[in-house]
């Protein structure tokens, strides 16, 4: 008999437990915390916990900031999506921020009310945003960064290094199976690889592309061009036609000498090399004649957070001469803010490599065309074995 | 207690007592049941639904277009031969590795097994993205054993990294251990005095597998080809990681068509082919199961 109780307390305790391991779930809207989502790679999640978050709690004892990683440009739309489904409800959206989002993505948040509009709420530190950044007033410019291409030194010397896309197109063909660059959708240093040979087969000229002028049409008639470029790399390419999966495993291809140029991002090869992920014999460049295409990564607040009052003053902050300062030092990449407004020190030091512009693709539908675009017509290419 | 662990003493007590307990073997069952309707049965419909209706301007209206364009697509037919030949290979691939692996278990029972046991049940335990990477730093271009080859003066191996081959090497790593459990319960069933009485006859190896072993495990390879092809299937993580950029397979071939061209409608079609595929395996083991129960009454 006693036996049999024991077991029946056994089942007790055992659904008690479950039930009380399910509770944080449940809880996970009401609890109090800032939930910040973003996109980014690891970098930039570990600069948010490691960096901007210890710096807020010092004047913000009692704010408490959860960073969530949504994985992609695709799961912030998702979250996204689900602010402006909680939009005039009573339901929390559970996201008080998003970060490496524009408010474009998420078709008519903009007219519904969802974003907060950083002008008319008197943001405090949106005067020091560089103006050549800013897009609308319901995202935030607060750190950059390029796409470069990163070499191995010990191989091509500086002078060598190509400066151009005709240069760097020679390079290619005269060193088969020594330059990879990333599918377009799964990092940003292969997409903009792309986007540079979709400028090089329409004269070089990056305002041609507008979010607003995207068609099937105009499509039809800009980006074959370039697929033509790009399947013409592709037998000089590694493996006679191979792409890696993202960032990251590029830079590992580099790194354990399978290849000897590739696109990188700035911030994350610089990254790498504090690491010792690359060697210090690791070169960079940029082409002259039209540059690879950066980006500003944009914060975005929606209007029905539950802790809207903490996000902004999570924004201002991260505007900051101090955080501002330490995307440069720590992360490797551009301000938010006019240089003006970071330490001088930092300024004088970095003189040399502030880009006058960085040119810039716009997302939206033209990212859809592309990337399904080269799936079709470039990837397949050739037959490898 | 009693009542409980004696089925014996329940038959005899009668029909009320009977009907008693089925009652409680439905409410126990019928927690499940409910979730399996909710989670699995209900999307199942809800997800054909979406692809075979569409809502136009006069209402809901039946069509076909999606599943057209996809069996009209080049590009989408090359990405599902892919995976059906990557499935086949890595189901091919384990039968020869597991099998043999399975058989020595079985009957070896030295304190090596033990330690091939473990060493086989091992890739259970590692999660498939840490496995990816780990295949990039091993078999990948100047990874591992390009270095130990190097080093005795051999040439580099051809590298399967980015190559469907990647893929294959990884699933079949990662579907070992499952493989070879399976595999190793079934040939549970088969009794030593069978092949004990078999030997006694002067049954060599081969005739012992041929003619006492494998018929008797017949049904257990059945389930383990049906789970092993579901499972690879619908893989993500290694197609993903290790696999070429085209063609795909249709896991991030699906992933891909939801979350960046965001054509929901699309994605849930592929879906439904793949589902439909992995029906039928899904049904081999059904029917296995359901002979191994009658085979039993």
């Amino acid at each position: 008999m006693t036996a049999h109780l024991s077991r029946r307390g056994l089942l007790r305790a055992a659904a008690a437990s479950s039930i009380t391991l399910a509770m944080p779930r449940i809880a996970f809207a009401a609890d109090g915390f800032v939930n910040v989502y973003t996109g980014s790679d690891s970098n930039i999640s570990d600069f948010w916990t490691n960096v901007i978050l210890p710096g807020f709690h010092e004047t913000h004892a009692d704010a408490k900031v959860r960073v969530v990683d949504a994985g992609d440009g695709a799961g912030l739309r998702a979250i996204a999506d689900r602010a402006m489904a909680a939009l005039g409800t009573d339901n929390d959206p559970q996201v008080d921020l998003l970060e490496a989002f524009v408010p474009d993505e998420t078709e008519g948040s903009i007219e519904a009310g969802l974003w907060v509009n950083f002008t008319e709420a008197g943001l405090a530190g949106l005067d020091m945003v560089n103006p050549a950044a800013r897009q609308t007033d319901f995202d935030l410019p607060y750190r950059g960064s390029q796409v470069l291409l990163a070499y191995d030194a010990t191989r091509v010397s500086a002078e060598e290094a190509p400066k151009t896309w005709d240069e760097l197109t020679a390079w290619i063909h005269a060193n088969p199976g020594q330059f990879i660059y990333n599918r377009p959708d799964k990092g940003g240093s292969g997409g903009n690889f792309v986007r540079r040979a979709i400028h090089e087969a329409n004269g070089r000229d990056p305002r041609k592309f507008t979010l607003d002028n995207y068609s099937e049409a105009y499509a039809a008639e800009t980006l074959p061009g370039a697929w033509d470029i790009l399947k013409g790399l592709a037998p000089s390419l590694y493996e006679g036609g191979a792409y890696s999966s993202g960032n990251t495993q590029s830079i590992q291809l580099l790194s354990q000498g399978v290849v000897t140029m590739t696109p990188v991002w700035s911030d994350q090869v610089l990254q790498a090399l504090s690491m010792g992920v690359l060697p210090e014999t690791t070169g960079l460049v940029q082409l002259q004649d039209l540059a690879l295409c950066g980006g500003f990564s944009r914060i975005t607040v929606p209007t029905n957070a539950r802790n809207l009052d903490v996000a902004m003053q999570l924004v201002t902050y991260v505007l900051s001469k101090e955080v501002q300062s330490k995307i440069i030092t720590e992360l490797g990449g551009f301000p938010g803010v006019s240089w003006d407004h970071v330490d001088p020190a930092l300024r004088a030091k970095y003189a040399d490599v502030i880009p006058a512009t960085i040119p810039t693709f716009p997302a939206g539908d033209w990212d859809a065309a592309i990337n399904d675009g080269w799936y079709r017509n470039v990837a397949p290419g050739i037959a490898r074995s | 207690m009693t009542h409980t662990s004696s089925s014996g003493t329940v038959r005899k007590g009668g029909t009320a007592k009977r009907n008693g307990r089925g009652l409680t073997g439905l409410l126990l069952v019928s927690a499940p049941v409910a979730l399996l309707g909710w989670l699995i049965i209900y999307p199942i419909f809800n997800a054909v639904a979406r692809t075979l209706f569409t809502a136009g301007d006069e209402g809901l209206h039946f069509s076909l277009d999606t599943y057209q364009r996809f069996f009209t697509d080049g590009y989408a037919l090359n990405n599902l031969w892919l995976t059906l030949w990557v499935t086949a290979v890595c189901a091919a691939c384990l039968m020869a590795i597991c099998l043999p692996l399975a058989l020595y278990l079985r009957f070896a029972k030295s304190r090596v097994a033990a330690v091939v046991q473990g060493l086989a049940l091992f890739p259970m335990f590692v999660p498939s993205v840490i496995l990816a990477y780990a295949l990039i730093r091993t078999i990948g271009p100047n990874g591992g054993v390009d270095l130990v080859l190097n080093a005795v003066g051999l040439p580099k191996i051809n590298s399967p990294y980015l190559t469907p081959w990647g893929p294959v090497i990884g699933l079949v790593w990662d579907n070992i251990p499952l493989t070879t459990l399976m595999l190793v319960a079934g040939l549970g069933g088969v009794s030593d005095n069978a092949v004990e009485a078999a030997r006694d006859a002067g049954a060599r190896r081969f005739a012992l597998l041929r003619y006492i072993i494998l018929p008797q495990i017949g049904n257990a390879m059945l389930v383990v080809l049906s789970f092993t092809v579901l499972g690879i299937f619908s893989a993500f993580t290694l197609p993903y990681v290790l696999g070429p950029a085209s063609p795909e397979m249709m896991g991030p071939f699906m992933q891909r068509t939801f979350s960046q061209l965001s054509d929901s409608r699309m994605a849930v079609t592929q879906a439904v082919i793949t589902f439909a595929i992995c029906a039928c395996f899904g049904a081999f083991y059904v029917r296995s199961i359901a002979k191994n129960r009658e085979a039993r009454r």
